[in-house]
Parts: C-alpha cells; structure tokens; sequence
C-alpha cells in the first residue's frame, strides 16, 4: 500500500484528487493539507512515500516547501499545477512526476504506475531556492512565518527543534540539517546552531569547551568538535 | 540759378547710380540701424564711395568745385554712428585736398566735420530710442542742410584769400545746400523704400511658411499615404505657384499635382534619374532649367524645364521625395527652393513624429491583447479543476459556475471597444468573481459598494477586472483565511475615483509579471484622459493594498 498525502489550498482541488485516487486500490491517502506548514508537519510526522504537491500556495509555495524538507527523508514528490509553463519546463528537463489541473484519468494513472514500480524519491530539492527566506513556526499553538536573517540560533531537544530570535523562541518543523544548509547558519555544537553575524564573543571554558555570547545578550554553548571549526571561521589558530 | 540746375542735374545722375546700387545685395545690410562690426565696415565702405564720387561729379568753378560730396558723410553718419561718419568724412575730405584748390583745407576740414556732425545725430537719436526716425527723409534733409551751412562758414574761416572765399560762398551756397539737403532726404528715401520691401518680403515669406506648415500638419495626422500626399502635394502648389509638385515614396509617385498632369501618373513607379539619385543619395538636386536643363523622363513634349527635387528623411533612411517643377518657359524663383527645402524638412518631422504615434498605439493595443491573454490560462485552468470537482457533489452548481465562466469569455471576446460603462465593467467583474469565490470558498468575500447614479460613467474598457485580478491572484491567493477584497466609487473634485482594496498588503512594486497589467490600464486611460488621470497604488504592507483609478467626470456623459 502505498501512503500518499496531498497538499492543495483549494478545497475541491483536493477533494478532487482525493477522489480519484481513491479510485486506485493501491494508494491510501494519509492526509490532506491546505497549506505548506500543515504539510510539512504532516510529512515530518507521516513519512508519505509519495506528496501530491500544489506549487501555487500561500505564504509558502510548494517549491519553497521541498526546500525545507529533510533530504534524508525526501518522499517521492508529485507537482500538481494549474499553469505554470516555467515550472512545467522545469520537471520535464528533470524527468519529474507532475500533474496538471483539471486532472485527466489516464494521465494520474500512468503517474500511479510509475509509482508502484518505483517510489524511490527524486533529486526535486534542486528545483527549490538555495535559501529559505522565512521559516514557518509555531509559537502559542499559532504559525508564524519568522524572516530567516532574524534567527539568532537553533536548536533542537527533546520536544523538537526550536529557532530563537532576538526577542522569543519559537518551535519549528525543519530539521537542524535543513537550517543549517539554508537558513546561513553554522552549527556550533551537535544540537546547536549559530548565525555568525549575531556573535559578540566566544567565551573559552575549561576542556576545550567555549559559550557565545550573542549581541542580545544570549549564550549559546559550543562543543569542543565544533569549536575549532569556529576557530577556523573566524581565522584563529 | 543756371548753377542751381546744373548741380541738381549732376546730384540726379548721382542718385541713379544710388538707386542701381540700392537694388544690389550689398545694399541689404545698409537698410538696418545696426552696430555690429561688419555692418558698420559696409557702410563705411560704401558711403565713403559715394563721399567721392560727389566730388567728382561736382561742377569746377572759380578754383573750386560745387559738389554733393556731403551726402555721403551725412549718411554714412546717420547709419553708422559718430565713429563711421567721422571716417567716412575724413576719406572724403583727405581725397578732395589731394585734389588741391584754395579751398582744399577747407573742404577737407568741413567734410570730416559733416560726417561728425551727422553721426552725432545718429547718437542722440539712439540715445533717446528714436532709432526709426534715423531714417526719416526729414531728418536728413535738416541733417545735410545743416551741415553744408557749416561748410560754407568753415570755408569762410579757413579758405584764404578771404574775398575770394566770400565771393565763392556767395556763389555756390544755395545750389550746395539745396543739392546735398535735397539729394540726402531721396538717397535716405531709397533706403527707407528698401528696408520696406525686404520687411513685407521676409513677413509675405513667414506669413506662407506658416500657412503651409498649419494645413500640411493636420493632413499628415492621418497617415502618408496617397490621399493624403495629393493634398498636401494641392497645397504647396497653391502657396508657391510652381509649375507643378510631386511626391513620391521609395518607389512610386504618390501624387502629382500642375503642369503634366496628363503623364505624371500617382501609383506609376519612379522615372526621373533625379529623384532615384535623391533616395540614394540623400541630398538635394537642383536643376535650374539654364545650365542644367530638365527633361522630363516620360515624355518628350513635357512642358517642365527646372526641378528641385528634396528627400524626406525618415527614422534612419530616406522615405521618399517631394519635388516642385517651373516650365521651361519661366525660372526657378529663389523663394520657392528656400520654402521647398522647409516644406521638406517639415514633412520630415511630420512623417516621424505621425509614426512614432502610430507605434504607441499599436504598443498599447498588443499589450492590452497579450494581458487579455495572459489572465487566461491560470484562471481558467483553476476554474475548469474547480468545477470538475463540484460536478462530483452538486452538479447544479457547477452547471451554474460553467455558465458563468462561458458568459466571461464570452465578454472578453466580445468587448473589442475602447470605451465601455461601469456598469458593463462590473458585469463582467461579476461573472469573474463568482469563479473565483467558488474556488476560494470561504477564503475570499467581496464588497461591491457602488453607487447606482456612477453606472454611466465611462471607462476604458478592461479596466476593473485586471485590477481585481490582481488583487486575488496577489493579495487574497496569499492568504490563509479572511480574505476580503472591496470595490467602490467616490465622486471627487477631480472626477470620479474608483478604488479596490484587498486586506493582504502584499504589493510589491517590483514583483515581476503584475506591473504589466496595471501598467496599461494607467497608460490608457491617460492616454484617453490625460496624465492628470490613472491608476495610483498604496500598501501598508501585511494589512492592505488600495489601487486607486481617478476618471474624469467628463466620462459620464451617456
């Protein structure tokens, strides 16, 4: 059985979808998002084998999305576009699963076929920026979309990973990974990162351990792995 | 009193040649007051010729000569000023001593005096503005008469012996002073005759150039095409009255109007070697019918004997020519090739400035054709998803949905005029709006508010519905929930203001692709209204966006 979740803001768009591929025997669609931070909850904590993707969305596009998935975990992704003849270019130069709206019966099919062959996830992060521009979070169970230059450090612990600004902390669904290949930070210990810019000084402490204090005053600790690449960053020996 | 005569005689002679000389283009800088340099060299130049031709044709008598000479220094100081008369007299006077007598001290001395005399004139009346009556013969006349009494009590003063002196003067008095004074106020004549002529002249010449240019200017508006060059071919014909007037393009004649009518055919191709070398070349040719003759190409018995032919320059190339023509039995008048070359030249511009329109026009048009073609395939798509979806649950509404969406299309191919009402702008708003709320769902309400007496007001057609688009596809599309977007209308002092409003507050000026739209509904309604009008836009970033479109009030005429 194939787990599949699809990801649409338009209702009947996903109603649509929904109903034809439940037509399949095959596929059980696992859950149905309307926008991208949903999805990438739902993602994070279904671990679909397949993504039906609508690109147009608010806030955060279906492109931005793949960008900040973990690409350890990448499920295969299907687009789903109404008209987009750039990114219809785009997925055919690079041989991706797309769909195009109205959806036509013997179009999905193949698509359908060609994932019970093979549900190998594709190389799609190369379509999504090379930077995320803003990261959803949650704080007081609402979202919040926090401008990524804003980010003073991350981390993670038990409950999830967590980005801090210089006023509040908030929790997020991208991994570490994902923030520190794309969100300009620098990891400075297993569970934590740092944005180079906010350092005010680095503190060394006994057994090659150190703690960073940020501008706004915040510490952030550094472990000895990490250090000397920090050392490095900042041209100490 | 035989002396009388005899001098008036000779200052008649003088005056002739006076007259000949005045019909000279050395005479034209003479007929100014001016101060510049050049001028101020002819005339002394010229004034100090005719200083000594008055000498010499003076009468000898009693070792002396009666003579006009103070003529020429008394105007050569009116026009020129203290410095040119005092020269003018000076030469006149070192020629008369070098011809010796009891008197040539004497003369020498009063003819400088004279000049001086008459170039302070000058000076006082410019001082006082006067500078017309310079030229008044009156002037002239007291100027000369003045002056020669002065001669006659230098001569007393100077000339020895005294009694012949006195028995000289006694003499020569009346005739000189009634010659000079007399023979100074016609010469002053001439010259006030010839700057009158050159005056109506050059003002007959504007007064043509200008007519033509008006009438010729509001025909080009409408293209340069055959109807259009025939009656501007009928113009020029009728202002220069030229034996006939062709224009051509590149390769044919365009209209033909005069002398040869009957061969000189608009539509034939181009005959004349002159007018091809013109193309190709660029430049003007001019073949004046004496030592370059003109014969016609296509016939033998064609009565044109002299052509100018002048190309008109298009944006890089020559785009064809116009050509006036004389019959071999009249010449070429010099004022036709003058107002030919700035009829040319006029054109010119015309033609560029006529295409140059032509394009905007067409710019506008295939944009507002590729935005109309544009909005199309994102909504239509998304409309057609929707509804395919709804067929599913409630077949009713999407029958319903299908209707609207084939009512808009319907419009959009339809609505091929400029100008439509608000009324006819919000119906087919309406249909698109019902799609789209479908597809929204609760995510988009909208809020018409507008009042039923602004239905009549006209609008460019297309020029809501961009705008509302815009605001769904980049406003309320970006929201998660509530989006609400509102359209209303306010008469101001200005006209009236139509606004839309979304509640994203997400514009962005620079955002590639919707500047497109937006930016030909400006461009339209000011071409139609003026840039007093248009479309203005406000963003409080997050909360809204107001697109503003102020309209005349004018518009609302049914």
């Amino acid at each position: 059985m194939i787990q599949a979740i699809i990801v649409d803001d338009e209702r009947y768009a996903r109603e649509e979808l929904e109903a034809l591929l439940a037509q399949d025997g095959d596929i059980r669609v696992t859950a149905c998002c309307a926008n991208a931070i949903e999805a990438l909850k739902e993602i994070n904590s279904r671990h679909p084998d397949v993504v039906f993707l609508d690109i147009q969305m608010p806030q955060i596009s279906g492109m931005e999305l793949i960008g900040m998935l973990d690409p350890d975990a990448m499920p295969r992704i299907v687009f789903v576009t109404a008209y987009d003849e750039y990114a219809v270019k785009a997925f055919e130069d690079n041989a991706f699963d797309y769909l195009l709206k109205p959806i036509e019966r013997p179009r999905l099919n193949k698509t359908l076929e060609r994932l019970k062959r093979d549900c190998a996830p594709q190389p799609v992060a190369r379509l999504a920026a090379p930077q995320l521009t803003q990261i959803p979070c949650y704080r007081h169970n609402r979202i919040r979309l926090v401008r990524a230059e804003e980010i003073e450090y991350a981390y993670s612990e038990l409950s999830g990973v967590h980005v801090a600004t210089a006023d509040e902390t908030a929790h997020t669904h991208l991994p570490l990974k994902v923030l520190e290949q794309k969100a300009g930070l620098l990891r400075c210990h297993r569970q934590y990162l740092i944005r180079p810019e906010v350092i005010h000084e680095i503190q060394l402490l006994e057994q090659g351990l150190a703690e960073i204090h940020t501008r706004s005053g915040q510490v952030v600790p550094v472990s000895r792995r990490y250090l000397k690449a920090l050392k490095d960053r900042f041209g100490f020996r | 009193m035989e002396l009388i005569l005899a001098l008036l005689q000779q200052m008649s002679v003088y005056l002739v040649i006076a007259y000949l000389f005045s019909k000279t283009p050395l005479f034209k800088p003479l007929v100014g007051v001016s101060v510049r340099f050049p001028h101020k060299l002819v005339i002394y130049l010229v004034f100090s010729g005719f200083c000594i031709m008055g000498t010499y044709f003076g009468l000898q008598l009693q070792d002396a000569i009666a003579n006009t000479r103070a003529i020429g220094a008394v105007l050569g100081g009116l026009l020129g000023g203290p410095v040119v008369g005092f020269l003018v007299g000076l030469t006149g006077g070192l020629h008369r001593y070098s011809l010796g007598g009891f008197t040539d001290l004497a003369c020498a001395i009063s003819t400088t005096a004279e000049g001086l005399l008459a170039g302070l004139v000058h000076f006082h009346m410019v001082r006082k503005g006067q500078v017309e009556r310079l030229l008044s013969p009156g002037v002239a006349f007291v100027t000369a008469f003045v002056a020669e009494l002065m001669q006659m009590a230098i001569i007393l003063l100077v000339a020895k012996p005294v009694g012949q002196a006195w028995a000289l003067v006694q003499v020569i008095a009346p005739p000189m002073l009634l010659a000079n004074a007399g023979g100074a106020a016609l010469f002053m004549n001439m010259v006030r005759d010839q700057k009158a002529m050159y005056e109506k002249y050059s003002s007959a010449f504007s007064t043509k150039a200008l007519q033509i240019a008006e009438r010729i200017t509001s025909i080009l508006a409408q293209g340069f095409n055959e109807r259009t060059t025939a009656r501007i071919a009928r113009i020029v014909y009728e202002a220069t009255e030229v034996g006939a007037v062709a224009i051509t393009d590149r390769e044919k004649l365009l209209a033909f109007i005069g002398i040869g009518e009957d061969h000189h055919l608009p539509g034939t191709r181009i005959a004349s070697a002159q007018t091809l070398r013109a193309i190709d070349s660029n430049e003007v040719i001019f073949l004046d019918g004496i030592e370059e003759p003109y014969q016609c190409s296509l016939s033998q018995d064609c009565k044109l004997g002299s052509t100018l032919v002048i190309p008109l320059q298009g944006d890089n190339e020559v785009i064809g020519t116009i050509k006036l023509y004389e019959p071999k039995k009249k010449l070429f008048r010099n004022i036709n090739r003058t107002l030919g070359n700035g009829i040319a030249s006029l054109l010119s511009s015309q033609i560029l400035s006529s295409r140059y329109e032509q394009q905007k026009n067409l710019l506008v048009q295939a944009e507002l054709k590729l935005v109309q073609a544009q909005i199309n395939p994102h909504f239509l798509f998304n409309a057609l998803n929707t509804i395919s979806a709804i067929i599913r649950r409630r077949p009713e509404q999407a029958r319903d949905l299908l209707l609207h969406l084939s009512h808009f299309f319907r419009k959009n191919l339809k609505r091929t005029g400029d100008v439509s009402t608000l009324a006819e702008e919000l119906d087919h708003v309406r249909s698109y709006l019902k799609i789209e709320m479908a597809r929204f769902e609760d995510r988009l309400a909208v809020d018409v508010d507008i009042d039923e007496n602004l239905y009549n007001l006209r609008l460019p057609t297309f020029t809501l519905q961009p705008i509302i688009e815009n605001a769904i596809k980049h406003g309320i599309s970006t929201l998660f929930e509530n989006g609400r977007v509102c359209v209303s209308a306010r008469t101001t002092d200005a006209g009236v203001e139509l606004c839309v409003e979304d509640n994203a507050g997400n514009y962005r000026p620079d955002a590639n692709g919707d500047g497109l739209g937006m930016g030909i509904v400006d461009k339209r309604i000011k071409n139609l209204y003026g840039e007093r009008f248009g479309v203005s836009m406000e963003c409080q970033p997050e909360a809204w966006t107001r697109v503003k479109v102020s309209l005349p009030k004018q518009g609302m005429t049914p």
